[in-house]
């Protein structure tokens, strides 16, 4: 069996040979990319259907910079991108409230300096200091969305207590957001308890105060709750308030109001990610972003609540009722097992 | 599997390099994108989550033990009983399609194996989101059904377990009609002549020659079907509603929203030891009916 000996040596060798090969090709394809752009390139990682793409080219053609737009649909995504990418992959990221302050203890992000951002002026300062970075060291924010009773007020009376989810004629006529901090907090702010409690008791009560709106509900969905809407799937749910106002134009009988017990608050950000290679022009981008102008189009588009000032419709009165009676989902280290383990006992 | 006899292939290096050269693609790729990975996954399972998405270099069992919690073994048990019950009905569809299947002529067999396998032309998350468009309250079916007046009220498809299983079934069903068309095609004619001649009706056809003919067919069937439906978490998210935790879906949570990696690590080892064992009971089954086949 001599021939047989030799594919052990023959083998490595072929391994290492394709190995090379892929190698080359692999970085010859890569140059190429490279060295056709000449223009200074600003890597971003947003929410998916976030911002318009023609809000991203027009700042291309403006500053004559590439925009890298790559798109994350969790926080708990972004983590993994940034904690697991080289340091220098991404230049400027949009966290939530909880996520920024968690990425700031992990040292994640690059301190922002106030005074390079000229547009600084136009952002309602309503939105500053808010719990998870209260000097707006490491973020400034961009957006607030905030979750709401959608309703079919032809069909279904007002909502304005998560005790009216209990009421008999919502049976299987109810969609709520697949989210466990968002629906295990709505379900503890409905017993009184604060959204983000991790004692037994709470987290209890919660269940058992869940265990009553069962019935009702038809599915949870986080990617598209309006379709249930369009569809006449559901005649009420708790969504999103862009996902509420989208299906509002659509059909003008649905209702959006917001819980009288609390509701959850999202606040998403601008950050530089430490380490960024091209922090100018994330600043620019930041800049670009906050311009009276470019802040409608975005809202026009995805309309959640803007933190520009004028690009806003809502008025302050009201914004700030909202930040007051809503709640943002806070970190709770080790206690997260608990949620986890709940919302498999809650479905 | 059946052991085949060794091909006599020309012995001599010509055939070594060439062996080499088809099958080095194949060990790179299982060693790269399997073996790595799941060695990483096994470590990983031993691990202490630092609850932010990292782990903590201390060795423990915790995870493993985390698992015989009632909350998590009664998602594996819904799980298992989900997979059973979709794997039965791909079963019951089989067995007649074979049947009917095996006494047509070949070019017609043909083609309509053809058609079992179109689906698989198109990915099976879009097909899943497809199946909403026929099963929703105003959907298709319901809308068919309505104006034949053959129900007053939309039926509830989706958004249960109900919908969970079809669309299970749906997406599974051909990897049990191959195996038991196969095996069903096999079977010898002149036994179920015999049996026709001494007054076997149907029926009977069926439990004293094709079931027992084709056990192992659809055994092989079944494992493939069972298997990935414990883990198809999207059938259970969309066509379940997100209502229906299985536990891919738990999986799915520890990597995506509890950031409890070795958790989900330990989770998949328990997943793929289960599915090692069903193979094991597999392999039995088909030794032990070799041997009947003998005597």
């Amino acid at each position: 069996m001599t021939p047989r000996q030799k594919t052990n040596i023959l083998l490595p060798l072929l391994l290492i040979f394709s190995i090379i090969l892929l190698v080359i090709l692999g970085t010859s394809v890569f140059r190429e990319t490279k060295d056709g752009e000449t223009r200074p390139v600003l890597n971003v990682l947003n929410w998916t259907s976030y911002l318009p793409a023609s809000v991203i080219k027009d700042f291309e053609t403006e500053y004559n910079i590439k925009v890298n737009y790559g798109t994350y649909s969790s926080n708990e995504e972004l983590l993994a991108k940034i904690a697991g990418s080289k340091s220098g992959t991404y230049d400027l990221i949009f966290p939530s409230d909880y996520m920024v302050d968690l990425m700031i203890s992990r040292d994640l992000l690059a301190p922002l300096d106030q005074t390079r951002i000229k547009n600084l002026d136009n952002l309602n300062p309503l939105f500053l200091g808010q719990p998870y970075d209260e000097r707006n060291e490491f973020s400034l924010p961009f957006l607030l969305a905030t979750t709401v009773f959608l309703y079919d007020s032809t069909k279904i009376d007002r909502l304005t207590s998560y005790k009216d989810l209990k009421r008999p004629e919502l049976k299987n006529n109810l969609v709520l957001l697949d989210d466990q901090r968002i629906i295990i907090g709505a379900m503890l702010q409905a017993v009184g308890a604060d959204m983000n409690s991790v004692k037994e008791d709470d987290l209890n009560a919660s269940l058992e105060f869940f265990e009553t709106i069962k019935p009702n509900i038809k599915a949870f969905d986080s990617d598209s709750p309006k379709t249930f809407f369009i569809t006449n799937e559901v005649d009420a749910g708790l969504v999103w308030n862009a996902e509420a106002l989208l299906a509002i134009e659509e059909n003008p009988n649905l209702k959006l109001t917001y819980p009288a017990e609390g509701f959850t608050l999202s606040m998403d950000n601008y950050c530089l990610v430490k380490g960024g290679k091209n922090p100018d022009a994330a600043y620019l981008f930041i800049n670009y972003l906050l311009r009276e102008d470019v802040a409608r189009r975005i809202v026009e588009e995805y309309p959640y609540i803007s933190a520009v000032k004028n690009a806003e419709t809502l008025p302050d009165a009201e914004l700030k009722l909202i930040l007051k009676n809503g709640s943002y989902v806070e970190n709770v280290g080790a206690d997260i097992k608990k949620f986890d383990k709940l919302w498999a006992r809650y479905k | 599997m059946n052991q085949s006899p060794a091909p006599n292939y020309p012995q001599g290096r010509k055939f070594d390099v060439f062996k080499i050269l088809f099958t080095a693609p194949v060990v790179i790729y299982a060693t790269a994108l399997i073996a790595l990975p799941l060695l990483y996954i096994f470590f990983l399972s031993f691990l202490k989550s630092d609850n932010y998405g990292g782990y903590i270099f201390e060795f423990n069992l915790e995870n493993y033990g985390a698992f015989f919690d009632s909350t998590y073994l009664g998602i594996f048990g819904k799980s298992v009983l989900i997979a059973l019950i979709a794997t039965a009905i791909c079963l019951l569809i089989s067995y007649p399609f074979a049947i009917f299947l095996r006494d047509l002529p070949e070019r017609r067999r043909n083609f309509i194996m053809k058609l079992v396998m179109v689906p698989f032309l198109t990915n099976s998350l879009i097909r899943t989101y497809g199946l909403i468009t026929l099963l929703r309250k105003h959907g298709l079916v319901n809308s068919a059904l309505l104006a034949l007046g053959v129900i007053s009220d939309p039926l509830n498809l989706m958004y249960n377990n109900l919908g969970v299983l079809i669309g299970m079934v749906y997406t599974l069903l051909p990897f049990m009609l191959l195996p038991v068309c196969t095996a069903v095609g096999k079977v010898d004619q002149n036994l179920l002549d015999a049996a026709s001649d001494l007054g076997a009706n149907k029926f009977q056809r069926f439990l004293k020659i094709y079931l027992p003919l084709t056990r192992q067919g659809a055994f092989n069937g079944a494992l493939m079907v069972f298997t990935p439906a414990i883990g198809y978490f999207f059938i259970a998210d969309i066509l379940g509603g997100g209502k229906a935790m299985i536990i891919g879906n738990l999986i799915k949570n520890q990597f995506l929203t509890a950031r409890n990696w070795p958790l989900g690590a330990a989770l998949s080892i328990i997943i793929i030891i289960f599915t090692f064992l069903l193979v094991r009971l597999y392999r039995k089954i088909g030794g032990n009916l070799d041997e009947l086949g003998g005597s």
